[in-house]
């Protein structure tokens, strides 16, 4: 496979139908060695058909995967000996402990030691818990019990699926400092996930996948930086004038209103020209009553996904926006 | 090696096989002490003879053995089905072979586990239904002077073995259906009713049902030219083949299953 040097994990062209449906369309994925790498898609773009391709679940149609600088194909399954995965929702026997399950895990793949367990169920915060059954588990507990099962063999890869699905606010800063942590010491984390603030404090790179194909990709402060905005509420009446007065400062299209029934504005801008759009406004007579500015990866995403769900799993459109003046409908208007 | 310790240690951990077993054991000396209690009340002497027939040694060997091979199977069945449909339905499978382990030789180990819980299941069912019946002979005032019988305890590793094999082949079959179904109920489900329909099928075609699993499982221990056809000790008497015959087709059919089993594992996509 050409160009994936250095990469931890690599796809090209990798294609998945489920019948006419094409959950991969020809992805290619470059994710760099020792980086946090997060995978963002909306709901069934292809994230986690991706991970059980990666994972050797579900065999793909087409393309071609590169783990660790090795080709993955259908026989390589040895080459998951490195890689640690979560997989949609951690899975486990109920009627056995914590720790249990952690043993009767390792004794599939890679040879794990034993002491490894012992040290998992401390870094996950389970030991009090460790000889409980997994059957009286809160959804919390099982994910934190997922990440520990990911991490049994000390991968040099770890795949994740929503990683933070169920747990508590202290669990997910716990987690984040793990994978950081993890990343610091060479290892690469690949993490699917939905909660975009939490892949923005989280990942160096990411890569956001629509209708099976990546559309984006690469390091997050770059990604960002190319996505400033500047929020402005003024009165609703005002609405259209405020559009006007502020066309000379971004593109026409690039100038995305919110909310007309709250007065929000987006402005595609660097986030430090929030003093020039406030100006601007005030030229034209127009007082804001409201300023933000920063980078956001929501915007870029929905802008990215056209704010929608593909392959008809559906999302949440038309409730109104909220009041902070994101731009949940993404709708794009021409001045 | 790995696995098959730890298959091991699944099993004894988990509560559907002692249920099971104490199923059976619960079942089998109920059966025999109500013989035993009641054996002397019978106004039928043919009835009677029958009757003491399961406590009498050295014939009250092989009337166990076939007690367990009979309703055995169809507990093996539902115990094969609940664990290979356990697999897909708690994604424990899943999470073996996304850490690079190899499905068919996760499945077949899975499967050995099995055997031997169903062998070491055998032993102690067979134990205490000896123990159970020498009771109920105590009850029945009938002699167990025959439990020495050094023609039939001489024979008797070897019974156990085919009972163990054949009781292992209906154990497969539900393994197998619930590997194809990705589900425990529904592996249960169709592993019982395929016990059932085959005891039934007896009636209009006992030429093919001869050749059916669960009656070449019976006919591998029969003793007789006749014997019980599918679904064990519910079904109706039919032509049987030959045990050497029924032993190599019980051999088919458990092979016959497995590879079944471990292609379909091998194919399938694992999702959810």
């Amino acid at each position: 496979m050409s160009g994936t040097a250095g990469l931890a994990l690599a796809t090209r062209g990798l294609r998945k139908n489920y019948g006419s449906r094409h959950a991969l369309d020809g992805l290619n994925l470059s994710v760099p060695m020792g980086v946090v790498y997060g995978f963002l898609g909306p709901n069934g773009a292809g994230k986690t058909t991706t991970m059980r391709v990666l994972t050797g679940l579900v065999h793909s149609d087409g393309g071609t995967v590169e783990v660790l600088g090795k080709p993955f194909k259908r026989g390589d399954r040895h080459r998951l000996f490195d890689v640690g995965a979560l997989v949609e929702s951690p899975t486990f026997y109920p009627y056995l402990s914590a720790r249990a399950n952690l043993r009767e895990l390792a004794a599939s793949g890679a040879h794990v030691p034993s002491k490894r367990i012992e040290e998992l169920l401390d870094l996950v915060g389970l030991c009090d818990r460790a000889n409980d059954k997994v059957q009286g588990y809160s959804m919390g507990m099982k994910q934190r019990l997922g990440i520990a099962a990911a991490l049994l063999s000390d991968p040099k890869l770890l795949l994740l699926d929503e990683p933070a699905n169920g747990l508590d606010p202290a669990g997910i800063v716990a987690m984040r400092d793990t994978l950081r942590a993890l990343a610091s010491q060479g290892k690469t984390v690949f993490i699917s996930s939905h909660l975009l603030a939490e892949v923005q404090v989280m990942a160096d790179v990411v890569g956001i996948v629509a209708a099976g194909k990546l559309v984006r990709e690469g390091p997050l402060k770059e990604l960002l930086s190319m996505q400033g905005v500047v929020k402005v509420r003024v009165r609703p009446n005002l609405v259209d004038s405020a559009i006007k007065s502020l066309q000379p400062l971004a593109a026409a299209d690039r100038l995305i209103e919110s909310d007309r029934e709250e007065g929000w504005l987006a402005v595609h801008v660097s986030a430090d020209r929030a003093e020039d759009v406030n100006q601007q406004l005030a030229g034209a007579g127009i007082f804001a009553s409201g300023l933000e500015s920063g980078t956001d990866l929501e915007m870029l995403f929905l802008e990215l996904t056209g704010g929608q769900a593909v392959g008809g799993e559906g999302t949440f459109v038309g409730l109104g926006a909220p009041a902070n003046g994101s731009a949940t409908t993404g709708k794009e208007t021409a001045a | 090696m790995r696995l098959f310790v730890s298959g091991l240690r699944k099993l004894v951990r988990r509560p559907a096989s002692w249920v099971t077993l104490g199923m059976l054991v619960g079942l089998l000396a109920l059966i025999l002490i109500a013989v035993g209690g009641t054996a002397n009340e019978r106004v039928n002497a043919t009835r009677e003879a029958a009757a003491k027939s399961l406590i009498t040694f050295p014939e009250a060997y092989d009337r166990i053995l076939q007690f367990i091979t009979g309703l055995g199977g169809l507990f093996a069945v539902i115990y094969g089905a609940a664990i290979a449909g356990s697999e897909w339905g708690w994604g424990t499978l899943k999470s073996a072979v996304a850490r690079g382990e190899s499905r068919v030789k996760y499945m077949l180990i899975s499967y050995v586990s099995v055997a031997v819980m169903i062998g070491v299941g055998l032993l102690i069912t067979f134990a205490v239904g000896v123990l159970a019946a020498i009771f109920a002979a105590h009850l029945a005032n009938v002699s167990t002077s025959g439990l020495g019988d050094s023609a039939t305890l001489g024979g008797l590793p070897e019974r156990l073995l085919k009972g163990w094999f054949a009781v292992v082949e209906e154990g497969a079959l539900g393994f197998t259906i619930a590997t194809l179904a990705r589900s425990q109920l529904a592996g249960i489900g169709v592993g019982i009713a395929f016990y059932f329909g085959e005891s039934f099928a007896t009636i209009v075609l006992p030429d093919i049902v001869k050749y059916l699993p669960f009656s070449v499982a019976n006919a591998a221990l029969a003793t007789t030219s006749t014997s019980t056809g599918g679904g064990g000790i519910f079904a109706a008497n039919t032509d049987v083949l030959s045990p050497d015959q029924a032993l190599l087709l019980v051999g088919v059919w458990l092979i016959g299953a497995l590879v079944v089993a471990a292609v379909f594992s091998d194919r399938a996509e694992i999702t959810g």
